[in-house]
């Protein structure tokens, strides 16, 4: 199934937004807003959704027209497009969605059309598979690895570095020791926090476009 | 807008298509899912995390409700979203140079593509079907898929000689150790910051 690659799920959901009249912005408008003050690290919404690799929101305002001589058209409503690389499961995931970030999800899709709230996972989950389009082709390059195994791998590729440097140099006998005592000290290391911190990230990584 | 999160780049594209033109871009992508070394470019580009094309054909938009106003669209669309490392520039530069002849097999169909060299016109038409992310999420926002790909090397080498290291004599934990070294050398480090690009 082109949903799948290996063990990752790729899940393109386009929800209409709700809008009153031809020129109604609001509903689209307030999920930009809300958006924007959400936010995008350990402290997102989504990486309290378990298995989320990554995820973006998009409100696509219209189609795109590239110039004669192809033909222009609009779209007769917004779309709230929410694409996301997840683990596992498509069903188990939105039931998570709907468990795991209750406040974001009722909060930016409480302004799509025929949204039935989240109280009711069972509901919210056959909303959003209405609301999917199926990828014709996709591409993981790791799939077989959770969210969770690649930042357990990335949390000792760093740590193993930091011991070969401290124990450069020594004699087998403290090496072989201080190893094993490595090993015990990774394998109880809490599993490091998807998402990272924005406190430490520098300014470029937030710049516009470029 | 806010298309980057740490190292990664979350890009948005919508192109138009005749609806005749659809089927062949079907079975492009059906042969390239079934035929795995047509992939090996895009795989050993090695900047992309995840990578999708949908195509929506024109009276394939969710309609779920009477309130809501039916599409009434000439076109089907080819959406491509892209989750790669870098900038936008080395991106599009990337993909024009290793792999145009496979983008030219997906783009070809849609309206006024210009082929993806050279890049000059190809990254126009991009810039003008790209649509702006709102809110990104990555998980892993210090890491490049590179970085991850080593970072798992690097948790198969140390599961590995795990099993034996505490049980080995010195002279042959030493021996290993060095082997072992020699193995990780090359994916050792860590991850963070990207570096400043245009």
């Amino acid at each position: 199934m082109a949903n799948q690659n290996g063990q990752i799920y790729g899940l393109t959901i386009l929800s209409p937004i709700i809008q009153g009249d031809s020129k109604d912005l609001a509903h689209a408008s307030a999920i930009r807003w809300y958006l924007a003050r959400q936010p995008r690290d350990r402290r997102s919404p989504l990486a309290r959704v378990t298995g989320t690799h990554q995820a973006r929101l998009v409100v696509m305002d219209d189609v795109v027209y590239v110039g004669a001589p192809a033909c222009e058209e609009h779209l007769q409503s917004r779309y709230l497009v929410f694409e996301t690389n997840f683990d596992g499961d498509l069903d188990a995931y939105l039931m998570r969605m709907a468990a795991e970030a209750h406040e974001f999800v009722h909060s930016v899709w409480q302004h799509c059309v025929a949204y039935p709230g989240v109280d009711d996972p069972h509901a919210f989950a056959a909303y959003m598979k209405k609301c999917q389009v199926n990828t014709t082709f996709y591409f993981a390059d790791v799939n077989n690895k959770t969210v969770k195994q690649n930042l357990q791998a990335l949390q000792l590729q760093s740590a193993l570095a930091r011991f070969i440097e401290r124990h450069q140099g020594e004699e087998p006998a403290v090496i072989q020791k201080a190893f094993g005592e490595f090993l015990e000290t990774m394998r109880r290391a809490p599993a490091p926090e998807p998402g990272g911190d924005d406190a430490h990230r520098t300014p470029q990584e937030n710049r516009p476009h470029d | 807008m806010t298309n980057i999160n740490g190292k990664a780049y979350a890009m948005n594209a919508i192109t138009p298509m005749k609806w005749w033109k659809t089927p062949l871009l079907r079975i492009f992508f059906f042969v390239l899912g079934l035929v795995k070394p047509l992939q090996a470019d895009l795989k050993n580009l090695s900047f992309i995390h995840f990578a999708r094309w949908v195509i929506v054909p024109r009276n394939g938009f969710p309609h779920l409700s009477e309130k809501q106003p039916a599409e009434n669209l000439r076109y089907d669309y080819l959406l491509f979203f892209s989750n790669f490392n870098g900038t936008w520039n080395q991106y599009i530069d990337a993909f024009s140079a290793v792999l145009s002849i496979g983008l030219n097999l997906i783009w070809w169909w849609s309206e006024k593509y210009p082929g993806a060299v050279p890049v000059t016109p190809f990254k126009e038409y991009i810039g003008r079907v790209q649509f702006d992310t709102d809110y990104y999420y990555n998980s892993y926002p210090r890491a490049a898929t590179n970085d991850i790909k080593a970072a798992l090397r690097v948790q198969d080498a140390v599961d590995e000689f795990a099993k034996t290291s505490q049980s080995l004599t010195l002279g042959d934990f030493e021996k290993a150790y060095v082997e072992f070294l020699v193995k990780v050398q090359p994916d050792l480090g860590s991850t963070g910051m990207a570096p400043v690009g245009t």
